[in-house]
Parts: C-alpha cells; sequence; structure tokens
C-alpha cells in the first residue's frame, strides 16, 4: 500500500480506537438492562425500552431481536437480564418466571377474492395435513390450495400446532415462511393461498387495503376486541422471561412494562393490552 | 456449391442480426431490471426522503421519525470492516503472490481454506460472529462484533481479487524493479500495488458491496438497537437490518423501508463512485510520476 494511504489509515483506526475509549468510559457508570428474544415482540419492547429511559435518566436499556428460543436461552444462560417469548412456557421451561405484558390472537387468512367465509376446525387440519387439496371441497373454487406454514421454532406455529392437536411433521406446506409481516405478504400475493398471522397487524393491513380476509375460528370474529375479552380460542401471551425472582431495575422494568402507562405503545403494535 | 453458397447468405443474413438482437437483448434485460429496482423504489420511497429523514431518529419501531443513528452504525460496522479486512487482506494477497512459489503447497491450501469460506452462507458467520467475538472476547452486541464479523466474511472476496489483480502485472516490471534495484518493499509499494490498484479496488468494491447488504451476519453481532451509538462498544442497528424488520416484522414500516433501501443503495452508489475515483486519479498517478 502506498506509504501515504497506509499513514491515513494508521491515523484513522488510533482516532477510532481513541473515539472507543473515551466514548466508552463514561457507560461504566450507566445502569444497562439486556434483552434479547422473540421478534415479534422486539419492537414492542424496544419502544417501552425509550419511554423507560426518559424516565429513569442513566438507565439504558438494549433489545436484540433473534426469536423466542434465543429469549429462553439468553435468560436462562445470563447473557440476557430478560427473555422476550411470545408464547407461554413449556412444562420444561418453568425453572424461568415468565411475566405477560400483552396478548396477541392468531386467526387463519385467505386472499380477499376467495369466495370461502369460514373454516371448521377439522376442514382447517385436513387443509394443513394434505387431506383437502382443492378449495372445492371447503365450498370455495375449483383451484389448489396453497398451504402457508411458519418456520420450525417460530412460537406462532407451536401455537396453531398446539390448538389444533398437531405434530410438526404431520403439515404439508407449500410455502414456509418466518415473519409476521411475510406472511400477509404471501397471502395477498396469491388468490389460492392460506395462512396464519397476528390478528391485530391483519386488522391493520385490511384497513390499508391490502387484500386479505380473516377468518373467524370456531365460530369467533377474529378481532382485536375478541382476543382482549377472552372470547377468541386462538390467543398467545408476549412474555417477558427472567431466570431468578427479579429485583431492582429489572423489576422495575418489569412493572413499567406491565403497567397502563405503556398501553398506547402496545396499540401501537397491534398487539392487545392487559384489562387492569 | 450453389446450395451451399445459399445457405450460408440466408445464415448471415438471419444470424447476425439475431445474434445483435440477443446480445443487446440481455444488456437491456440487465439494465432494465436494474432500473425497475430503482424506480419501484424511487416511486414508493422518494417522498419521504429528506434531511430530516436521515439525520432523526427512528419513532414508533422505524414507521415515523428517521434513520440518522442506523445511517451512522452503517458506516462504523463498515469503517471497522475496512479498516480490519484490508491491511490483512492485502498482506495475504502479498505473501500469496510476491513471497510464494506458485503452486506451493501452502499457497494452495490458504487458496483452498479461502475458497471454502467464501462459499459459506451468512447466517454461518453470523453465528460464527456471535459466539466467538461477542461471547468469547467478551464484545457483546457491538458495532466492533458486527464489524470484525463482516471483516472475516469479506476477507476471502478481497484477498482473491487482489491476489488476481496482482498476479497480472506482468513479471517484467518485478524483473525491472529488481535490476534497478529496488527492495521488495520499494517494488511492490512504487510498482506493483499501483499497477494493480484498479483490481484492488473492484475487490474492495465487492467487499464493501457484501458488507453493505449483509443482514444475517449482522444480527446476532451488531443487533438491533437504534440508539445513536456513542463509541464502537455500542450495539448498532445496520440499514439492511432496519429494511428487514421494518418490511418483516413491522405492519405499516413498508414506506419507510423504501425510503431506507432508497438510501442504502444511494451510499453504495456514492462509495463506488468515490473509490473508482481515488483509483484513477490518485493510484495510477504513481507509476507515471512517482
Amino acid at each position: 500500500m502506498p506509504r501515504l494511504s497506509l499513514n491515513r489509515y494508521l491515523s484513522a483506526l488510533s482516532v477510532m480506537l481513541l473515539v472507543a475509549t473515551t466514548a466508552s468510559i463514561p457507560q461504566a457508570a450507566e445502569r444497562k438492562l439486556v434483552l434479547t428474544g422473540s421478534s415479534t415482540l422486539a419492537p414492542l419492547v424496544a419502544e417501552i425500552g425509550k419511554r423507560f429511559e426518559q424516565e429513569n435518566p442513566g438507565v439504558r436499556v438494549d433489545v436484540q431481536s433473534g426469536g423466542s428460543s434465543r429469549g429462553i436461552a439468553d435468560a436462562r444462560s445470563g447473557l440476557a437480564d430478560i427473555g422476550l417469548v411470545s408464547r407461554a412456557l413449556k412444562p420444561d421451561e418453568q425453572d424461568l418466571k415468565s411475566f405477560t405484558i400483552a396478548l396477541d390472537g392468531i386467526t387463519l387468512i385467505v386472499h380477499k377474492d376467495n369466495p370461502v367465509q369460514t373454516l371448521t376446525d377439522p376442514q382447517i387440519v385436513d387443509i394443513y395435513t394434505g387431506k383437502i387439496t382443492r378449495w372445492r371441497a371447503v365450498g370455495g373454487a375449483d383451484r389448489p390450495i396453497t398451504v402457508v406454514n411458519k418456520a420450525e421454532g417460530r412460537s406462532t406455529l407451536e401455537l396453531f400446532l398446539h390448538h389444533f392437536q398437531l405434530k410438526s411433521g404431520d403439515i404439508t406446506a407449500h410455502v414456509v415462511i418466518g415473519e409476521n409481516q411475510q406472511g400477509i405478504k404471501t397471502v395477498a400475493g396469491n388468490t389460492s393461498a392460506i395462512g396464519y398471522v397476528s390478528i391485530g397487524t391483519a386488522e391493520y393491513e385490511v384497513s390499508q387495503g391490502v387484500p386479505i380476509k380473516l377468518l373467524p375460528m370456531a365460530g369467533v370474529d377474529a378481532s382485536v376486541e375478541n382476543v382482549r375479552n377472552g372470547r377468541f380460542p386462538l390467543a398467545r401471551p408476549l412474555n417477558l422471561v427472567t431466570k431468578a425472582e427479579s429485583e431492582g431495575l429489572v423489576r422495575q422494568f418489569i412493572d413499567f412494562s406491565r403497567s397502563e402507562r405503556v398501553h398506547d405503545l402496545v396499540e401501537a403494535q397491534y398487539f392487545v393490552p392487559l384489562a387492569h | 456449391m450453389f446450395e451451399a453458397g445459399r445457405f450460408a447468405m440466408v445464415r448471415g443474413r438471419v444470424l447476425e442480426p439475431l445474434m445483435t438482437l440477443a446480445v443487446w437483448g440481455s444488456a437491456l434485460l440487465v439494465a432494465g431490471a436494474f432500473l425497475w429496482l430503482v424506480g419501484d423504489l424511487l416511486w414508493h420511497g422518494a417522498e419521504r426522503l429528506s434531511w430530516a429523514f436521515l439525520s432523526s431518529s427512528p419513532l414508533n419501531a422505524g414507521r415515523t421519525g428517521g434513520i440518522g443513528p442506523i445511517l451512522v452504525s452503517t458506516l462504523l460496522i463498515l469503517g471497522v470492516a475496512v479498516a480490519a479486512a484490508v491491511p490483512l487482506g492485502l498482506a495475504t494477497a502479498v505473501l500469496l503472490t510476491e513471497f510464494l512459489r506458485p503452486r506451493s503447497r501452502f499457497g494452495r491450501l490458504v487458496g483452498l481454506s479461502l475458497d471454502v469460506l467464501a462459499g459459506v452462507p451468512s447466517i454461518v458467520f453470523g453465528l460464527f460472529g456471535n459466539a466467538f467475538f461477542s461471547v468469547f472476547l467478551g464484545l457483546g452486541f457491538s458495532i466492533l462484533s458486527g464489524g470484525l464479523t463482516l471483516a472475516c466474511m469479506v476477507l476471502p472476496i478481497l484477498i482473491r481479487t487482489a491476489e488476481a489483480s496482482l498476479r497480472a502485472v506482468p513479471d517484467d516490471w518485478r524483473l525491472g524493479s529488481a535490476a534497478l534495484g529496488l527492495s521488495r518493499t520499494a517494488a511492490l509499494r512504487h510498482i506493483l500495488l499501483p499497477a494493480a490498484s484498479s483490481g484492488l479496488v473492484a475487490g474492495l468494491l465487492l467487499g464493501v458491496g457484501r458488507a453493505m447488504a449483509e443482514t444475517a451476519a449482522l444480527i446476532f453481532t451488531s443487533g438491533y438497537v437504534d440508539r445513536m451509538p456513542s463509541s464502537l462498544f455500542d450495539s448498532g442497528r445496520a440499514l439492511s437490518v432496519h429494511i428487514y424488520d421494518l418490511s418483516m416484522n413491522v405492519a405499516g414500516g413498508d414506506g419507510n423501508a423504501y425510503a431506507s433501501a432508497l438510501v442504502l443503495i444511494g451510499l453504495l452508489i456514492l462509495i463506488n463512485g468515490t473509490a473508482l475515483y481515488l483509483a484513477e486519479h490518485w493510484l495510477n498517478r504513481r507509476i507515471i510520476a512517482p
């Protein structure tokens, strides 16, 4: 490398190191909370964290995404002070303490132009296990059904499987998706598709003119209202989890997240706040 | 004879324009795909672009507000990656081309491991970076972890292109500089590296391009925090992670996702342009008038 650029490189590097070392000193005095886990919860908790920082100067809340399984693992290993888990804890996770901060309903969606208005639970099971492969069998057009399923490890998948008493291996999926929005975009772009997503975001997308339709579940309309009053059958808690009895700053953050002071934030992310 | 001649004539009359059409068509298709992409981004995102968007913090999970802290984090991550990868990559390439005999066993081993590394999916680099830089070295979720992970990822591209461009310098130049009594270092500095500069810059651009577009390697290393970073040890969200989150995870985030993607492409074009300009006007001149 020519001399000039080598010198420049070295000086840039030393400036960066200087910035890094000097700027990191005052942070040692700051109190920091690290939260990792569910990508569904991460945007909401990041917003709660910002408000918490404003009300408690000198506190920093770092939220990292990566999935509920990661939230469990990091809370256990101590890598995170609090894990984010968008489902109820399983029997083998009872060593952790969970604190519900909001609810989220899950329902099936189809394209707006699909004439099917409702599906019974056995029909849903048959569609997802590949016993029904054409819409005509459930009162729709004579078209093959595109089954959209969630990827392994997603809380929505686990909730769906649990509700319909299915095993992951039973499902014959044509499209496997990750995040919620991906599910909505997949179904909006395919008139033969069926998928399951969060009710709050689906309601919002419908209001924005996205061509999808929410199907009722067991005769109950899929609406945020029915999730709130507990009538909708397929709902999940959104949880903060900790390893031990929480105290100090962690306790303070959990209490704050469960209080009415964050209801507007919960609703802004299209989830259902806890009843108080 | 007459038949064959007529056939050749017909072939010339039909095949030639067909070939021309195919060549032009392919070029137009490639350019068209790019223009369509940029056009789509402009259509959906241009109205949101403003100085305020570039400088303010994201609000309401990124649906409103800007991308100021994210832009700063992205540039810092990129800076760390380039600062770590360029000297390492250049030194390795120089070793491979100038100090090792071609086809030496060690050289082939390094080459093989580079080719394997170049084919490794980025999520694997992300998990490695998380395990090594974040946990083992204790850097946590930080811009430093993310930048160093990216450096590992772009090293193979950087070394391979630098190696190729150094090998393309004719051996006469090496012999000539040796005959003039130049030391190896001096020959490298004044003759070989400047002569290979356009190839080196092209390799750097490929690396930077891959680094800027990276999501999977960064979500577990530099992380998700969208606050303005105050040091390299802070977690900072990269632009590509932001775009992914807005379009896949945040209902109503599409508008700002388009605008952020537009910024990302603009940044890439800007960096490409600057690097090419530097290569033309700065490094090349050193050969002609050292």
